[in-house]
């Protein structure tokens, strides 16, 4: 077996151990599957979707769509200028960068949906709170997707903007922006589509939108609106997915 | 006037210093090659006269000001009237030739001007006349990546030279060209050189350019100053020492 050192067989055993006990603990077991007829019972209630509702559905779509988009965009335009703060070769100084650092990973380690039913108490149930609070979590995690961009840009440009004389803070950004700007817009459509789960999600406790209405639905056992609910949903992530590979493909 | 006193530069780390002790007097209208092996200290002595390279001790005086120990505001001041190109052209992607030499207008106008973008037809007039001379009228509105290296080189003399500079440094901007191309390169540098009536001062791998562009050769070894003179009086010696390889020419070259 000349492909393997014995190092890689050590790394598959302590793999074969980590994957057993964590089957116990997520009490994984196929033959669960056995009472799978139930199931399809219950998926057979979502048929005929109910279109009934429809335009509601959509409103609520759009509901969610603004929701996400707020919260990247928002988060987007905030997150820039402070991940010049939080990179090494942009950050003014040195305790400012570790600051930011801490900061951005602070705020990036709570989900957003702590954030929402912390915001609950001030805001009221609806879309609002939510919006914030993808916003809160969206800055947390482009700043650092951003910031580790501008450590990794080419340090060219910016000495020829230093040595023709421009104040560093403009020097800094001319010379990175637009060599990051393709990955930042990269990064903007993930956290975009990412956003949309996480609304829904966040509909799930009063934050209002498609995801909030899916939960009713759900709850209040009308199947054939859930179906509907979810093809919408699945109508709208797909739409987002397109757009964003357009647009970047027109930027790139 | 380019004067170096005793100039010493060390990066953190290293024992031995990048420019030891080094002093020289440059003077406008010379154009100077600066020869060495990599790692002589080449690049240290050209980042010292633009400050992009503090000195540990001594002091750089560019005409009337002195570099060394020039607080941010007045290094910008200074920077502004010295033009550089480099290696690596060192442009701005995305952006139109034309824009990159507008930005080498930056140290001259305040910042908001500049990042909006806001330049008078006096500004936008003399860009254009740059780049006819350097003869890139015609690529300014293409996007710089999607040029030569030759052309990127012409569009970073560009940017330089709208600086209206009384000195020109070049940290090895040829060495990324083939050789009729960088032989270009330096015939426009030199005509530029005299119309601008300037202080040119270039890094370079090839002695043959050097010698037949230059006024004034310079030779550094581990950071000290080994020759200073006539190009002419760069001979097959000052090779062997600056070099420390015997200078070979191509079979049948004799």
């Amino acid at each position: 077996m000349v492909w393997f050192k014995k190092s890689n067989f050590i790394t598959l055993a302590v793999l074969a151990v980590l994957v057993y006990f964590s089957m116990r603990l997520t009490e994984f077991d196929l033959s669960k599957f056995r009472d799978f007829r139930n199931m399809i019972e219950f998926l057979s209630q979502w048929f005929p979707m109910n279109f009934s509702e429809l335009p509601d559905m959509v409103e609520d779509m759009l509901e969610t769509l603004a929701m996400a988009f707020l919260g990247s965009v928002f988060g987007l335009l905030i997150a820039l200028p402070l991940s010049f703060a939080a990179a090494r070769n942009t950050a003014p100084s040195k305790t400012l960068y570790n600051l930011m650092r801490i900061g951005l990973s602070f705020v990036r380690s709570v989900p957003e949906i702590v954030f929402g039913l912390i915001l609950l108490t001030t805001l009221g149930l609806g879309p609002f709170p939510a919006v914030i609070a993808i916003m809160l979590h969206n800055i947390g995690v482009m700043g650092k997707l951003i910031s580790e961009l501008i450590e990794a840009a080419d340090p060219g440009p910016q000495e020829a903007m230093k040595a023709v004389g421009a104040k560093n803070w403009l020097a800094s950004l001319f010379s990175i922006l637009p060599q990051i700007w393709p990955n930042v817009l990269s990064n903007f459509f993930y956290r975009f589509e990412v956003a949309i789960r996480t609304s829904l999600i966040l509909g799930f406790i009063g934050g209002g939108g498609i995801g909030q209405r899916l939960f009713n639905d759900f709850k209040t056992f009308q199947y054939a609106s859930v179906s509907l609910d979810v093809l919408i949903i699945m109508v709208m992530v797909i739409a987002v997915d397109f757009i964003g590979s357009f647009v970047r493909n027109r930027v790139i | 006037m380019l004067k170096m006193n005793n100039v010493t530069v060390r990066y953190p780390g290293t024992e031995q210093a990048a420019l030891s002790d080094l002093t020289v007097t440059l003077n406008t209208g010379e154009f100077v090659c600066v020869l060495g092996k990599s790692g002589a200290g080449k690049s240290t002595f050209i980042r010292c006269i633009n400050g992009l390279q503090r000195p540990e001790s001594g002091e750089v005086i560019l005409g009337e000001r002195q570099v060394t120990g020039a607080g941010d505001e007045e290094l910008r001041k200074i920077r502004r009237e010295v033009g550089m190109i480099f290696q690596h052209f060192n442009l701005i992607p995305r952006l139109s030739v034309r824009q990159n030499v507008l930005t080498g207008m930056f140290g001259y106008r305040p910042s908001v001007k500049n990042l909006l973008g806001l330049f008078s037809d006096e500004e936008k007039e003399r860009a254009d006349r740059v780049l006819r001379n350097v003869g890139l009228e015609e690529m300014a509105s293409r996007r710089v990546e999607n040029l030569s290296g030759g052309q990127k080189q012409r569009v970073g003399i560009a940017r330089a030279l709208v600086q209206n500079p009384s000195v020109l440094l070049g940290d090895e901007p040829v060495a990324s060209l083939d050789p009729g191309t960088a032989d270009y390169v330096f015939r426009l540098l030199q005509e530029m050189h005299e119309r601008m009536d300037l202080l040119t001062i270039i890094n370079v791998h090839d002695v043959d350019l050097a010698k037949r562009y230059a006024t004034r050769i310079l030779a550094l070894k581990e950071g000290k100053l080994i020759f200073d003179g006539n190009p002419l009086d760069f001979d097959g010696g000052m090779f062997e020492e600056t070099y420390g390889s015997r200078q070979v020419s191509a079979p049948g070259m004799e």
